[in-house]
């Protein structure tokens, strides 16, 4: 006997609100409005970046933290299409609010479509990490996220934020690192359009964020720097 | 045009609609401007308001139409219902029994597009025959009884109880009948409020429903039942359903069947804890908090008029599928 009566975590919320939230849980819609989606992402990605994805063996299974270095809004794209099965169902990105949830029809898409949790810069607050925290252990979310914060200006790596280890800190949930190749070339910040090209990513093992928080970040940043040798 | 307000029932219905709208808006246009209710009750009477100008069209329109509208309008509220059911029971994160329960309630509308009596009353037990075994393959019986029966009373009360009102558009005579039914369960609701307000006493039951009275649901059955009645002689005339006991039965099965409809939707609430089943209507919450009535009331009272007259037995039948 273990069914509860468990309403929707964004039961009761106006539907703008809905969208918005951290809350959202998807209905029969949804699933299929991200399903369509992702199958679109992987036709696109074959078809135009001839997709290479190297150390599927590597993600465990769900909940889990996916990374990788960010410099193209293809990024997040194609993190959420190599994802199978349970894991991808169950994939979040968390994305800019300010780029992605400012208008109602961006909102929509990328609430319905990408299946985004909306991050708000500088605006992030204490409970809200603490929500994200709670869906990811409680719900087996996977979540993808880029550390760096924004998306690189010159194709190099930056830094990381510490953001990532506070969200995990005390969870036991690893973090899997993975690295892009191709996609500053194909869409850099300064197209407006994507061009085709080859795309290859690379899934490392997972990484353990038990422990000190800048040693645990440190670890994730070498992860990511070593695939890209 | 002239089809869709052949019956005088269909032309005093809506008229009664939209004379009571204007009243009301009339009303709550003087409560403003003269000051003497609080802002924030007159901000609930004009969201309330609101949401009622456009449900109303949303409610009337598609009767008015024609037949395929109606089912087509039954068959989104359906789904709307259930959706908000499953989101407030937590059933929705069953994707198969709740896809299953989804197809159903799409089959059993399309089952009375096609005028098709048999697959319709099939389709009930079919339907839950594929809920039974659906999550199964699943190989996680922990849970299975829980999710199995609210899966079952969510298709029952979204799928085969509420198609019989779209079922009814099948009767070439449906307007007056789907249209009386709509009006008077908002009447029973608006009843048992006055009725309440003005004799009070005690409480029907209070820890399903605070603040529902004895005397408020007997006016209820006293007022719609009679109104009901009234409406149904003319509607029914010349016909075994005319006869005064008949309408009789009829006006007390909706008010009683709505109001045992809404104490449904009450415990649900209670059970889970929610004061709400949705946000989409301002001022008053959910579909489902609207039209709670209508659940039970469509399959009662299509029975009672089907065994006593028939309805849609004139019309051809299996439209789309032949045979």
């Amino acid at each position: 006997m273990d069914w509860q009566l468990r309403p929707a975590r964004d039961l009761g919320m106006a539907p703008g609100d809905r969208l918005r939230s951290l809350s959202r849980e998807r209905g029969l819609f949804g699933m299929a409005a991200n399903a369509t989606w992702r199958w679109l992402l992987r036709l696109y990605f074959r078809l135009f970046h001839r997709l290479e994805v190297d150390g599927r063996e590597n993600l465990p299974a769900a909940p889990f933290v996916l990374i990788g270095n960010h410099t193209s809004h293809l990024d997040a794209l194609v993190l959420a299409s190599i994802l199978r099965g349970d894991s991808a169902r169950r994939a979040h990105a968390l994305a800019a609010g300010e780029v992605f949830f400012q208008s109602g029809p961006g909102a929509l898409l990328s609430a319905y479509a990408i299946n985004a949790f909306p991050i708000w810069r500088g605006k992030t607050k204490r409970g809200e990490m603490a929500a994200l925290r709670a869906r990811l252990v409680e719900d087996g979310l996977v979540y993808i996220l880029f550390p760096e914060g924004t998306r690189s200006r010159t194709g190099a790596m930056g830094e990381f934020q510490p953001g990532l280890a506070m969200l995990l800190a005390g969870t036991g949930v690893p973090v899997v690192p993975c690295f892009i190749e191709g996609a500053f070339e194909a869409w850099p910040a300064t197209r407006k359009w994507p061009r085709p090209g080859k795309l290859r990513v690379r899934i490392g093992s997972p990484v353990s964020m038990e422990g000190d928080r800048a040693t645990a970040m440190a670890a994730c940043r070498g992860a990511v720097v070593a695939l890209g040798h | 045009m002239t089809a869709a307000f052949a019956h005088p029932v269909t032309i005093w219905i809506v008229s009664a609609t939209g004379a009571v709208l204007a009243l009301a808006a009339a009303a709550i246009g003087w409560l403003s401007a003269s000051g003497r209710a609080k802002p924030e009750f007159r901000r609930e009477l004009w969201l309330r308001f609101g949401s009622w100008c456009v449900l109303l069209p949303l409610m009337i329109g598609p009767v008015l139409a024609g037949r395929a509208w109606t089912i087509g309008a039954v068959t989104l509220l359906g789904l709307l219902g259930y959706r908000e059911y499953a989101r407030a029971t937590g059933l929705f994160r069953e994707r198969v029994l709740s896809a299953v329960v989804a197809l159903g309630i799409v089959a059993v509308n399309f089952a009375a597009l096609d005028n098709w009596y048999g697959f319709f009353v099939a389709l009930f037990p079919l339907t839950v025959c594929v809920l039974a075994v659906a999550s199964i393959p699943l190989d996680r019986p922990q849970g299975y009884v829980q999710r199995v029966g609210l899966a079952v009373l969510g298709y029952m009360l979204f799928g085969a109880g509420l198609a019989h009102l779209g079922f009814m558009a099948n009767d070439a005579n449906y307007r007056p009948l789907v249209l009386l039914l709509l009006t008077a369960v908002a009447l029973n609701d608006c009843a048992a409020f006055t009725c309440g307000k003005l004799i009070g006493g005690r409480k029907l039951l209070p820890a399903t429903s605070p603040n529902k009275t004895i005397s408020g649901a007997l006016g209820a059955v006293v007022v719609t039942g009679g109104v009901v009645a009234l409406l149904g002689s003319v509607l029914f005339a010349g016909t075994p359903m005319g006869a005064w006991h008949w309408l009789l039965l009829l006006g007390v099965l909706v008010s009683v069947a709505g109001q045992a409809g809404d104490l449904m939707l009450s415990s649900i609430k209670r059970d889970i804890g929610i004061k709400d089943m949705g946000a989409v209507l301002p001022g008053h919450g959910g579909i489902l908090d609207r039209f709670n009535s209508l659940l039970l009331v469509s399959p009662l009272v299509f029975h009672l008029v089907h065994y006593v007259v028939g309805l849609g037995t004139d019309a051809p039948t299996r439209l789309i599928t032949g045979g």
